[in-house]
């Protein structure tokens, strides 16, 4: 049974992610040719599907924070909250390898996105999301250095990416709960 | 994310958090039904300028404070 997060991530994300792909798929066919709008476009797309798989994130963390956190004395609650808000970089920083390892080792546990091996083009892709991301929000009219120009096949492929891993994330957290826990968090 | 129509709280409340020592808070986030149970989840900003700090907390671990008091 998946998270509230990543179900959120299938029914609702996904669906307004396929929207602005379709969106654009159809701009970039048009005639005559408006490509001032396909690039735009293009590149609110990129920053859609940064920003919800970020959120996807920050969901994730507060879900599991929250599941940690109803096991505790009620008293000792506000004081675990505040720890697990204080100073999180999924809710100001891009959704990196490295902020989202950061934020979920609060867990107590490792977080190696390399010991699944489906995750290393996902890894790729992330980074290339993220460099393009930084780029578009501040206007710079150029691909960032070692990053590929943005397509709308390059974009899809990010999505499939950022899809696989909502999945892997969650099922990651399920089992590292479970662990802490003893029992199914979800 | 939205809030929906049956959330006792919204964006905007000023809100007391039980048993915690915090002054009341204003309500910057609706997060979802993210908490146990499906239980609605809200960020209150419990500091403010210059080093605003935020929690997030459950709707039954919070209280309306009524305006002007």
């Amino acid at each position: 049974m998946p998270s509230a997060s990543l179900l959120r991530w299938q029914n609702d994300r996904r669906a307004r992610l396929a929207e602005m792909d379709a969106h654009c798929a159809a701009a970039a066919a048009l005639a005559p040719p408006r490509p001032l709008l396909a690039e735009e476009g293009l590149r609110a797309y990129a920053m859609l599907l940064s920003g919800h798989f970020q959120g996807f994130c920050r969901d994730l963390y507060t879900e599991s924070s929250q599941i940690i956190v109803a096991q505790v004395a009620a008293h000792l609650q506000g004081a675990v909250q505040m720890q697990f808000s204080a100073e999180l970089k999924i809710n100001s920083s891009n959704p990196t390898v490295e902020t989202i390892r950061k934020d979920f080792e609060r867990f107590g546990f490792t977080l190696d996105f390399h010991a699944d091996q489906a995750n290393g083009p996902r890894v790729t892709h992330l980074g290339e999301m993220n460099k393009w991301r930084n780029a578009i929000a501040h206007q710079r009219p150029t691909a960032p250095p070692g990053v590929p120009p943005l397509t709308l096949a390059g974009v899809q492929a990010w999505r499939v990416s950022c899809d696989g891993l909502a999945a892997w994330l969650d099922g990651i957290l399920y089992n590292e709960l479970r662990r802490i826990l003893g029992v199914a968090p979800w | 994310m939205a809030e929906p129509a049956a959330t006792a709280f919204k964006v905007g409340d000023i809100v007391k958090i039980r048993l915690s020592g915090f002054r009341p808070g204003k309500i910057v986030e609706y997060r979802g039904p993210l908490g146990p149970g499906g239980a609605h989840i809200y960020r209150v900003r419990v500091r403010g300028k210059p080093y605003p700090a935020y929690t997030e907390v459950r709707e039954d671990q919070l209280e309306l404070v009524p305006a002007g008091s």
